[in-house]
């Protein structure tokens, strides 16, 4: 388990954070040191989540930004995760994270479901809304028992940001808000996958 | 692709950002052969799509930015990744330094002074005023130092911008446009941007002066040729030690080539330019090129960004004009001691009423991480409609032991990657504090219903390879030659001896136009 290098975030911090308040924060660049040959297993893959992790981010995704599970966000996060970091559009990578960032996703989403195992014997993606929303205040509050993934905070805003982005940040999001998209060069499709 | 140049050329130029294709343009101008090596890839004008997600292609680099210290540097929001590198995604928000910015020791007895004065840029920034076009009213700019007038009328001021300006004027201060390196009428050929909000995503009309719309074009016509995805590793030296040769790179196919030149110019990013010149260490210059003063790597700075957000009861359009603003206030900028009760010290601005698009980084959507569920939709609904916004640039105070070093860990082609320790003052925290609370107070005094801010967070990165008057204790001259090896020229932010509390771009261009007329006149003595 690498440790997070200073300057790590504090709750109070990341949950006041957000937006470019995020930029605050870095997890030095160590947060996974792959070996070459495991960085490359995990960024050539054409579909990185499983099932499961497909469940709970999508699970988690609705919960946070309501409709993001319809407008795609597990397709979404599965096909940047999938691209090369050059083409990657996920806003994570500002954030001071090594490439690949399957890993980042992976380990939050298995904690989330360890979390959820542990307090109710069932997967995220099942639990009822008021055990849910009280695990995800403890995820943004970075009081998630047991917890061994990223700063629980930090991939609570990161699983956020990416909900809002897959909800608000296309064509149809703008349309679902009300305001005009007034594109220079229209996206040739919403978030780069095949058309 | 163009091939790379196999014999010795006059000047190999690493990077095609702002001082790069800026360098560029003026050799090749001057009959000079030049090639220009650019890291990341090229892209069409069709590439730069209308969205705040294909917008992050325009980000980061290759290599990761190791941070420590208190603080960060945000390099991958910062930095740009391809042709025009970081301006291809700056918002052009181009305010000049102040005569105080440039004599921060000499008055206050504090960081560094630059080894010029205002006077001596002037003429520089008035012509690439000229050249790169710049809307604004310098009549209305009353805080803006000497010089010519702006060429084109100020960007127009929506709802949003007037909500905020009655703000500060209710408060006793005032605002003026917003000097903007954006077209408000055709400009030389360039279409007038249409204020659609979308300038974090890349300008492929021409509105917005980025290297892909002014210099590059004009490099490429005098000859000059670009050479995207070949990556610099090495700055090549003399066997004694006494010159800059050349450069080694990586090609897209994985060769490593050399290209020689009589001069290198070295514009690859406030941190990567430091980071080069460590990892070309040779026995002649065991702690990096140019770095005989042990300054090399020093006085890394970045502004503390106070960003503000509010809701008001008027409808503010908020997701249309351009997005560095529509009004800018320097009220204090001139007294850095202004806010000196509170144990701060430096200049800062606000820059007024940003457009905002629903998401990304300086989006709507963040703004309010607490919010999530049902009330994150009712903010959506409310906030694309009735937000308002500025940011303050605060100048952060430089400081030594703020640094780039070499990390043990390496990047694919085997250069170590850089390690930045970066720990703000105690007096530019206060600094951000103060500003804080005075863009609370004037988003109150403007009517908000609510008024929050973001945290600190970095916003544009300067030092590392800073100029000053003494070979003793800086990495250039006043014209970014290193005082070790005088056909060696480093352009860009890493120059500043000092951040200032403006945005850095114009006065990359101002000391990039003055640096190449310098290099042209005096081609023989520094490549002698």
């Amino acid at each position: 388990m690498p440790k997070v290098q200073p300057p790590h975030p504090t709750r109070r911090e990341l949950l006041r954070a957000g937006g470019i308040g995020l930029l605050t924060f870095s997890l030095g660049g160590s947060w996974v040191q792959l070996s070459p040959a495991e960085a490359q297993a995990a960024g050539v893959s054409l579909s990185v989540l499983t099932p499961e992790e497909a469940d709970t981010l999508a699970a988690l995704g609705e919960r946070l930004v309501p409709g993001s599970r319809e407008a795609g966000v597990v397709a979404f996060v599965d096909h940047q995760l999938a691209a090369s970091p050059a083409d990657c559009m996920l806003m994570i990578q500002y954030l001071g994270v090594d490439p690949p960032f399957a890993p980042f996703y992976r380990e939050g989403l298995a904690g989330l479901n360890a979390a959820a195992q542990a307090r109710h014997a069932l997967p995220f993606a099942k639990l009822e809304d008021a055990p849910a929303e009280a695990l995800i205040d403890a995820l943004a509050e970075g009081e998630v028992e047991g917890w061994t993934g990223p700063p629980p905070p930090f991939f609570y805003f990161v699983a956020r940001n990416d909900a809002c982005d897959v909800m608000y940040g296309t064509v149809k999001g703008f349309a679902v808000l009300g305001v005009p998209y007034g594109a220079h060069i229209m996206p040739p499709s919403e978030w780069g996958e095949p058309v | 692709m163009t091939a790379l140049p196999t014999e010795k050329i006059d000047a190999v130029i690493v990077g095609s950002g702002a001082a790069g294709s800026h360098f560029a343009a003026r050799l090749a101008q001057a009959g000079k052969r030049v090639a220009i090596l650019e890291a990341g890839p090229a892209r069409k004008r069709n590439d730069l799509v209308s969205s705040m997600l294909w917008a992050r292609r325009l980000k980061g680099a290759a290599a990761p930015v190791l941070e420590t210290g208190k603080n960060t540097v945000g390099y991958g929001f910062n930095a740009g990744r391809g042709v025009g590198g970081a301006t291809m995604h700056h918002f052009a928000v181009w305010p000049r330094l102040h005569e105080n910015d440039f004599r921060v020791k000499s008055l206050y007895g504090r960081s560094r002074d630059w080894p010029i004065a205002y006077a001596d840029l002037q003429f520089y920034y008035d012509r690439v005023q000229e050249e790169c076009g710049i809307s604004g009213n310098h009549e209305k700019e009353p805080t803006r130092p000497p010089g010519a007038p702006y060429p084109m009328p100020p960007v127009p001021v929506a709802e949003q911008g007037r909500v905020v300006a009655g703000g500060f004027e209710a408060l006793g201060m005032k605002v003026s446009p917003l000097p903007l390196a954006v077209t408000t009428r055709p400009y030389r050929g360039r279409a007038n941007c249409i204020w659609d909000g979308w300038c974090d995503a890349g300008c492929p009309i021409g509105a917005l002066a980025n290297a892909e719309t002014i210099h590059l074009p004009q490099a490429s016509a005098a000859g000059a040729t670009l050479h995207p995805d070949t990556e610099v590793v090495r700055v090549l030296t003399s066997a004694d030690g006494k010159r800059a040769t050349g450069v080694e790179a990586v090609t897209q196919d994985g060769q490593r080539v050399r290209v020689m030149a009589d001069v290198v110019v070295l514009a690859a990013f406030t941190i990567q330019n430091p980071r080069l010149l460590l990892a070309s260490a040779t026995p002649k210059h065991p702690d990096g090129l140019a770095n005989a003063s042990g300054t090399l790597g020093r006085f890394i700075t970045s502004h503390g960004a106070a960003p503000l957000f509010g809701l008001h009861e008027k409808e503010t359009t908020p997701g249309f004009g351009a997005f560095g603003g529509q009004l800018l206030n320097q009220t204090h900028y001139d007294d850095k001691n202004a806010h000196a009760e509170k144990g701060a010290f430096g200049s800062y601005q606000w820059m007024i009423a940003h457009a905002l698009k629903p998401n990304g980084l300086l989006g709507i959507a963040p703004s309010r991480p607490d919010l999530r569920g049902p009330a994150l939709s009712a903010f959506m609904e409310r906030a694309t409609r009735h937000m308002i916004s500025m940011t303050g640039v605060t100048e952060d105070e430089a400081l030594a032991e703020n640094r780039v070093t070499l990390a043990k860990r390496k990047d694919v082609h085997g250069v170590p990657l850089a390690s930045v320790a970066y720990t703000s003052s105690k007096a530019s925290l206060a600094l951000w504090d103060a500003a804080i609370a005075e863009g609370l107070k004037v988003f109150k005094a403007a009517g908000a219903s609510e008024a929050w801010n973001a945290p600190r967070a970095p916003m544009h990165i300067m030092g590392g390879t800073v100029m000053g008057k003494s070979a003793a204790d800086s990495v250039t001259n006043s014209y970014g030659q290193a005082y070790d090896l005088p056909n060696l020229f480093i352009g860009g932010a890493g120059l500043f001896p000092t951040s200032a509390g403006v945005n850095p771009t114009f006065t990359i261009h101002a000391l990039a136009a003055r640096a190449s007329e310098y290099l042209i006149k005096n081609w023989s003595s520094a490549t002698g």
